[in-house]
This record gives C-alpha cells, sequence and structure tokens, in this order.
C-alpha cells in the first residue's frame, strides 16, 4: 500500500495517514513550505521509527492534548514530533525526530485527511518517490533508537525494543 | 450511581472506555482494545469525600507513581505490562493486557495439585524466579506495595523460560529504606503464606535467592525479622485483650 490510514479508538472522527517517500531531494524546501503553511504535515526522521503503532501512539495523545487545550507546542503536526521524545525538550523532539535538511527519506503524518487533499498536496511538493509503507522497516536505525530513548541490553532481554519505547513515549510526563 | 458520580455498571458491561472486568477500592478496571492491541484500561475515581483540588492532586500523584514504577521496573530488565497512554484528565492508564497468562497464585495451586507434592521442581524454580525479580526491583528502589501471587503472571504456555510478569503498581513507591523493602516482602509472606498452604519451603526459596542476587539483601532481611516481631508482638497484645 502506498500510505496506510488509521482511525483512532479514542477519537473515531480522527485519522491519521502515514506515506513513506525515499529519493528525497528537498528536506530543507518541505521544512519550508511546513513553516508557511503551504503544508500541512508532520514529516518525520524515518530511521527513529520502528512501526506505524510508535507513531499511531504520538497522534493519540497528540488529539488528547489539544482537545483539552494542553499542547505543549504551537501545533499538533508539532505535537506529534514531541510525542515521540523520551524527554521533555521541544527543539530537541524536532531536531532528532523531524527531518533535517540533507534526509533523503521521510515520513510523513497527514492528519484528518478525510479527501486525500493534503497527501496530494504534500505529495507534489516532494522531489522524491512514494514507496510502500511495508518498506519502513529497512529505515529503522536501531542502533541510534537504543542510543536517544537510552534503552539498555538488559531492559531488551524480556520486552521488545517497539515496547520499550512506547513505554517511554506514555510515560514521559511522569517523571 | 458510582461513588465518584459515574453511572453504576456491573463487572461485565460495556461502556464507551470498555468492558469491566473488576472493581476495586482505588479504581475500575475495564479491558478494550488500543490501535487493534488488546488494552486494560485502570481508571482512577474520584473520591467525592475529599476537596476536589486535594482529590485531583492525590489522584494525580498515584496515577503518575503506578507509571513511574512501571517503567523503572522495566529498565531494569523487569516484565511489565507496556504502558500505551496516560490520561490524565481522567486518570485512565491504557496498558497492555497480558492475555493468554495465568496468575502465579493459579499456577502454583494447580502444580501442588498435579504432582500431588508441595515443593516440586517447577515450583523451587519459579521462587528463584520471583526472588531474582524482587532483588532486582529492591535494589532499583521500587516498592511494589502490593505483592501478592495475584499479581504475578505467567505468560501460557508456562516452562522453564518464562519469565514472572509483575502487575498492579497502583501502592508502588520509590524508595531506598530498608524498612520500606522489609515491609514489601513482609507482604508477600503474609499472602503466599495464608493463600498457599504447606508452602514456607517454596517462599524460603524466594529468600535465599533475594539473598544471594540483592546487593543490600542482608539490612532488608533483618528489617524482614523486625517487621515479622512487631507483627507476632501485636497478634499476642490482640488476643490478651
Amino acid at each position: 500500500m502506498a500510505s496506510q490510514s488509521y482511525e483512532l479508538e479514542l477519537f473515531p472522527n480522527c485519522k491519521v495517514t502515514l506515506a513513506l517517500f525515499d529519493g528525497v531531494e528537498n528536506c530543507q524546501d518541505l521544512k519550508r513550505c511546513i513553516m508557511e503553511g503551504k503544508v500541512d504535515a508532520a514529516l518525520l526522521n524515518v530511521s527513529m521509527i520502528i512501526e506505524p503503532f510508535q507513531v499511531l501512539v504520538s497522534a493519540n495523545k497528540a488529539f488528547h492534548v489539544q482537545q483539552h487545550g494542553k499542547m505543549k507546542t504551537r501545533n499538533i503536526n508539532s505535537e506529534i514530533l514531541f510525542n515521540l521524545s523520551p524527554t521533555n525538550n521541544i527543539s530537541e523532539s524536532f531536531k532528532r525526530f523531524g527531518v533535517s535538511n540533507e534526509d533523503k527519506s521521510l515520513l510523513a503524518v497527514v492528519l484528518n485527511d478525510s479527501n486525500g487533499e493534503k497527501l496530494q498536496r504534500l505529495t507534489e511538493q516532494v522531489e522524491g518517490t512514494r514507496i510502500d509503507m511495508n518498506q519502513l522497516k529497512d529505515f529503522t536505525d536501531e542502533a541510534k533508537i537504543k542510543k536517544v530513548y537510552k534503552i539498555q541490553d538488559t531492559e531488551l532481554t524480556n520486552s521488545t525494543l517497539l515496547d520499550a519505547v512506547i513505554c517511554r513515549m506514555a510515560t514521559k510526563d511522569a517523571s | 450511581m458510582e461513588p465518584d458520580g459515574a453511572p453504576t455498571s456491573s463487572v461485565g458491561q460495556t461502556c464507551d472506555v470498555g468492558k469491566l472486568i473488576k472493581q476495586g477500592a482505588e479504581a475500575r478496571v475495564y479491558s478494550t482494545t488500543f490501535m487493534g492491541r488488546p488494552t486494560i484500561v485502570k481508571e482512577r475515581f474520584k473520591k467525592k469525600y475529599r476537596h476536589p483540588t486535594l482529590d485531583k492532586k492525590l489522584t494525580h500523584r498515584r496515577t503518575t507513581r503506578e507509571v513511574t514504577a512501571i517503567l523503572r521496573c522495566r529498565k531494569s530488565g523487569i516484565c511489565t505490562p507496556t504502558v500505551y497512554f496516560v490520561d490524565y484528565e481522567s486518570h485512565r492508564i491504557y496498558m497492555e493486557n497480558i492475555e493468554n497468562s495465568t496468575t502465579v497464585r493459579d499456577y502454583i495451586a494447580s502444580e501442588q495439585k498435579e504432582t500431588q507434592e508441595t515443593n516440586p521442581e517447577t515450583l523451587v524454580s519459579l521462587a528463584q524466579k520471583i526472588g531474582t525479580l524482587l532483588a532486582t526491583m529492591h535494589d532499583n528502589d521500587v516498592i511494589h506495595g502490593d505483592l501478592t501471587t495475584s499479581n504475578m503472571l505467567l505468560r501460557q504456555p508456562v516452562d522453564s523460560s518464562s519469565p514472572v510478569v509483575l502487575i498492579d503498581f497502583g501502592l508502588s513507591s520509590v524508595s531506598g529504606l530498608h524498612e520500606d523493602k522489609g515491609v514489601d516482602l513482609y507482604v508477600l509472606e503474609r499472602a503466599f503464606l495464608s493463600t498457599h498452604p504447606n508452602t514456607e519451603n517454596i517462599f524460603e526459596h524466594i529468600l535465599v535467592t533475594y539473598r544471594k542476587k540483592s546487593k543490600k539483601s542482608s539490612d532488608v532481611l533483618k528489617k524482614l525479622d523486625e517487621v515479622r516481631m512487631r507483627e507476632i508482638g501485636r497478634a499476642s497484645c490482640r488476643e490478651r485483650v
């Protein structure tokens, strides 16, 4: 499937669409498009993503805090980046989980795109190819993920990497 | 009407949170799915007899303590459910539902029944796993607060490599005090020996492993002895009266 859409049980009217792009030449421009409001999406650094579930957990929390007026960042797209991070440092989360200018691939997250218009507008701006979501795991950098999320091998004896990441994302506010 | 004003629901009924599977003094537990994954929702309810500001603060603190303990245990290699989402507005914790599992409580009972022994090899090895788990937990200064064999799960099929999964951190805290750890063990001892007849030997194996594996075990076990003495003293006072 070229892109995948998900519905969240807790927010039944909200839709999350993911699309994977490779061979991207213009990440810097795309970031500018987002800042200028030409494109309504979150652009994620694919190497930090293990599975779509990780993004959905982040999106779920983003919808929740938006509903309660408790977002920590400017808009819901940046909130998704922030929720992926194991720390509460906003600029660090953008740097680590957002695309950087030199990246050649990206994972786009588009919210509430019922008629596919937002994704279409984004795709038009991307100088790259949309590829199948199944290829996501080819981009995952487990060593980097372990480093950023500070996951030791002790934890992984009885847990998957995904669960270790999700738990940190979910319990970030508690500490 | 429930104590927090929620419509009365009985165990087994489904509402918008999920299917109610347990109601305790502190919280209701529901079963549902989260992104297709089987999930438990633990919802702490409001205590109307408390001042609302205080109630909100205390409930919030209990919720954060619970998830902090879960993460702390995970980091040290202890098996716990994965926390998916914490809703601090409704005080709900969405976490992994460990399906296809048995409680250690049921496992002990069934092993004793099946083998017709009080100390089968399987239970000795289980005791060692529990001892190791508790040593790790206490060495990381996590106090579970409600250690019972119902709060320990084994994923099926149970074999020698199955890890013990620790659940229900609702009363947990972080503490380095030997006294707190001693009390934690005492709670388990009381729960263990009252639930499972003729298991003194098995419990002893837990403590022997704990002593071996924990770095501060001798101080903690000394405190355990003190707590035991205190309780015996109290019990005999009650008898006299």
